[in-house]
């Protein structure tokens, strides 16, 4: 029985472990097991940062990634500790500001600007979430009704509009990607 | 009849009523002031009628940590200098419980001082009776935060050159609820100033000037423990007397009685107050 | 109550297994990686009549713990390598005095400082040997968070049980897990309380043998008014250095848990029927231990693994059972070799025992576990 591997790697900070926990629970309430693990440095801000999932049908025996299918990088900080665990084929999204110089090899990278279009809704702290919806719309690892439903159980009661638009952004961009083919999309074989 | 003189202060203090006299002898030596302490710290006890079964009694480690074993009650000897800690945790869990710490100047000062300030910042309602003998010495005489300066000790050979700590001003500083200083030769004060902090709703500090005559005595030519005790007498100053004008034949050493008061809410009742809130009940 | 699934950190998980457990009393210090149990019961005990509070370092931690316990209240604190290590003085005064109580240790790289946000196991030596002189000692070892909140439970029981610290050892990784769970269903869960000392007060010894081993425990303001002392103590507590008491009071304190292994011990083992490369490992590295059996037995491979729950005192009856057709076995683990020693000890004149071992912070991964499974197969 195959996992399937996630992660949202960047800096402390930017919201990625709950990104990590609100697909979570988007697996968890399409009935998937599901594990969620964390990795980071010391300081609380600026250190590197990764919110991991390991989704299966059956109980997961190894909750930690090895072999990344889907990445999702909004810093260049995350780059390095995640560059060697993608595995060829993968789904790899990146913020095109905040990673001038993304991951190189034999899978499939997306680039759009997930933090100056969180900027543009109101925050800069609602990047983690427009790139969730990213993610979801171009991979369709699950429902974005799911996930929009773990948004809302999930975020805490200040930031829900804006998360809420946030996601929805996210699918935007991913759906302009997929009618373009060629705003941000890059391709590296 | 020996019950009945162990409830609400009923009936003569006979300090036997409060022991574990299967434990006689005592381990103190000849002269030594703990014990002093420990009838005073008794004689409190009987006159505000505490129950012994409700009593708890925590010491840490040296000779002030073997004082609470002969003591007829709940008596935990704990590890060096934690008997404000674990004291912390007992009252907390059972409020209903008496609590009373017997530490020394090692223990409460040098190992355990962390626990001191914090215990007294806390505002538990907590005694704790610090029996000051200016010395290590279960251990054999070391110097301790309160030997005065120039004293001999077997690790000061030349003479103590650290100044010694003042307790008092420590704990008043660190926020204890009420603070105070007795000499044990004035044994009924001393019961007054025990019995004022086992009646204050918070945590109380109290140091007793205690002497060592067998090891600290000896080893700086003191004298016996008459003497000792003397030189502490000569030393004292009631705290009704502020300035030195007040007695000018005597130095203004060791200040006694109650030093401090202050009405700061107690530490437990603030936290049950809080969590009957939490849970929606009225208090 | 029934039953409800949750999506819990091992943390939090930790900090819940306490409260079904019974625990109604936390001291803590703050420290990475296991601060969210006690973030967690400052939020939970004062919601069921607990009190928590944050002491102003490690060892009054430990030590108002014991306070609290012996006041006869179930109780725990949480740390991490430096305050376990801090603690470990009044750890021997909980076995000493056979005091109840919990610590859990979310282990971290060490020594010292070491490296604070990264999992290690590190600890499991420590946790046996940390406290000086001969004592006895149960520590766990949850492999998830399910298990984590189970063992938690269990802990308390063992604790309560046996009048003894039990110590919880997990890690970086599980502490910071996310796995959706089973709570206890309150009703049917078992739980345990220590016996209390009941009846005459007047010919009372605290610490009298009895047939299980363990004394009741005389609960202040019943009336027993006993006494309590790190000091090696005879039947009525009070301190003494004759050779026979002391020899009595440290044999009872080490029979109390060898003669329960039973009870204490608990393990699992995956495919060790008949496995050639048996794989001994716990916590986190058994995660990936498991993933790798799998993988090895789809190869044709005779692998399988032996996972130990209670970590001490060791199950070494059910480890010599598992290893009957062993010829080589592994003991991956994130520190330099230190279950592997016990392993050895009880094995190691009829098998060969390697290590796979990892100081670099990093989890070990099922494809390393597997590449050894194979190497050692092939020999």
């Amino acid at each position: 029985m195959s996992n399937m591997e996630i992660r949202f790697g960047g800096s402390g900070g930017q919201g990625l472990i709950l990104s990590g926990r609100l697909l979570f629970q988007a697996f968890v309430d399409a009935g998937k097991h599901a594990a969620q693990s964390q990795s980071y440095e010391p300081t609380s801000r600026g250190g590197f940062c990764n919110a991991d999932l390991v989704v299966s049908e059956g109980d997961v025996d190894y909750p930690l990634v090895s072999s990344i299918d889907y990445l999702v990088l909004l810093d260049q900080i995350g780059v390095a500790p995640s560059a060697a665990m993608i595995k060829p084929g993968a789904l790899v999204l990146i913020d095109s500001r905040l990673v001038p110089a993304p991951p190189v090899g034999d899978f499939t990278l997306h680039q759009a600007p997930f933090t100056d279009e969180a900027i543009a809704l109101g925050s800069h702290r609602a990047a983690n979430v427009v790139a969730l919806g990213s993610l979801v719309a171009l991979s369709g690892i699950c429902d974005r009704e799911t996930v929009a439903a773990a948004v809302r159980a999930g975020t805490p009661k200040a930031f829900l509009d804006l998360n809420l638009v946030a996601l929805q952004r996210g699918f935007e961009i991913a759906d302009a990607m997929e009618a373009v083919d060629t705003i941000a999309k890059v391709v590296q074989l | 009849m020996n019950e009945m003189k162990t409830k609400a202060g009923g009936g003569n203090f006979e300090v036997r009523d409060y022991l574990r006299l299967d434990l006689m002898p005592h381990f103190m030596c000849p002269g030594c002031g703990h014990g002093i302490a420990l009838r005073a710290l008794l004689w409190a006890v009987h006159e505000l009628g505490i129950d012994k079964d409700n009593l708890a009694i925590v010491s840490g480690i040296g000779c002030s940590g073997r004082v609470g074993a002969y003591i007829d009650a709940n008596t935990y000897h704990v590890t060096h200098g934690r008997p404000l800690a674990f004291a912390t945790g007992l009252k907390l869990a059972r409020p209903d419980l008496k609590v009373i710490v017997i530490t020394g100047d090692g223990d409460c000062l040098a190992i355990g001082g962390n626990h001191l300030i914090h215990a007294c910042r806390r505002n538990l309602d907590i005694t704790c009776l610090m029996l000051n003998n200016e010395v290590y010495g279960m251990t054999g005489g070391q110097v301790s935060p309160t030997t005065a300066e120039n004293r001999l000790t077997t690790t000061t050979p030349s003479g103590n050159s650290e100044p010694a700590f003042d307790a008092c001003k420590l704990a008043e500083a660190a926020g204890a609820g009420l603070v105070g200083r007795e000499v044990t030769m004035q044994t009924p004060a001393l019961r007054n100033l025990i019995k004022a902090g086992l009646e204050f709703d918070g945590f109380s500090f109290l140091e007793v000037m205690s002497d060592c005559t067998e090891i600290y005595g000896r080893k700086n030519d003191l004298g016996e423990s008459a003497e000792m005790i003397m030189a502490q007498k000569s030393d004292m100053r009631p705290q009704a007397y502020t300035t030195i004008t007040d007695q000018p034949f005597r130095p203004n050493r060791l200040v006694t009685g109650v030093l401090a008061q202050s009405d700061r809410p107690e530490y437990g009742a603030t936290y049950r107050r809080q969590a009957a809130a939490l849970r929606g009940e009225t208090a | 109550m029934t039953a409800t699934l949750q999506n819990l950190h091992g943390n939090h998980a930790c900090a819940m297994g306490a409260i079904a457990a019974g625990c109604r009393f936390f001291a803590g210090y703050p420290i990475t990686p296991s601060s969210e149990i006690a973030e967690r019961m400052s939020r939970e005990l004062p919601l069921v009549g607990g009190t928590f509070v944050q002491m102003e370092d490690e060892i009054a931690s430990i030590a108002a713990v014991l306070g609290a316990s012996s006041g006869g209240i179930k109780s725990m604190t949480a740390t991490s390598g430096p305050g376990f290590s801090l603690k470990q003085e009044n750890i021997g005064l909980a076995a000493a005095a056979e005091i109840p109580c919990v610590i859990a240790n979310v282990m971290r790289g060490g020594p010292s400082t070491g490296t604070p946000t990264r999992p290690a196991q590190g600890d499991i030596m420590q946790a046996r040997w940390g406290s000086h002189g001969d004592r006895p000692v149960i520590a766990l070892t949850p492999a998830s968070v399910k298990e984590v909140y189970d063992q938690t439970i269990r802990a308390f029981n063992l604790s309560e049980r046996y009048r003894t610290p039990v110590i919880l050892l997990f890690d970086q990784v599980i502490s910071h897990l996310l796995e959706p769970i089973q709570l206890a269903d309150m009703a049917s869960l078992e739980l345990v309380d220590r016996q209390w000392a009941t009846g005459s007060s007047a010919e009372f010894a605290p610490y009298a043998s009895t047939e299980s081993g363990v004394p009741p425990m005389p609960r202040p303001g019943d009336g027993y008014r006993t006494h309590t002392t790190g000091l090696t103590h005879g039947e009525d507590g009070f301190p003494s250095q004759e050779p026979t008491i002391v020899t009595q009071a440290t044999q009872r304190l080490l029979d109390k848990i060898e003669n329960h292994r039973d009870d204490i011990e608990a393990y699992e083992c995956h495919d060790t029927d008949d496995a050639e490369v048996l794989v001994v490992a716990y916590g986190i590295s058994a995660r990936a231990a498991r993933a790798a059996v799998r993988e090895a037995r789809a190869m044709g491979i005779a692998a399988g693994l032996f996972r130990p729950i209670t970590v001490w005192p060791f199950p070494e009856d059910a480890l010599k059972a598992a290893a009957a057709n062993a010829k080589a076995i592994l003991v991956p683990e994130m520190n330099a070799g230190q279950l592997r020693l016990e392993i050895e000890r009880l094995c190691g004149s009829d098998v060969k025992v390697e290590g796979l071992n990892r100081i670099d912070g990093q989890p070990i991964d099922p494809a390393q576990v597997t590449q050894q499974i194979r190497e050692l197969a092939d020999k």
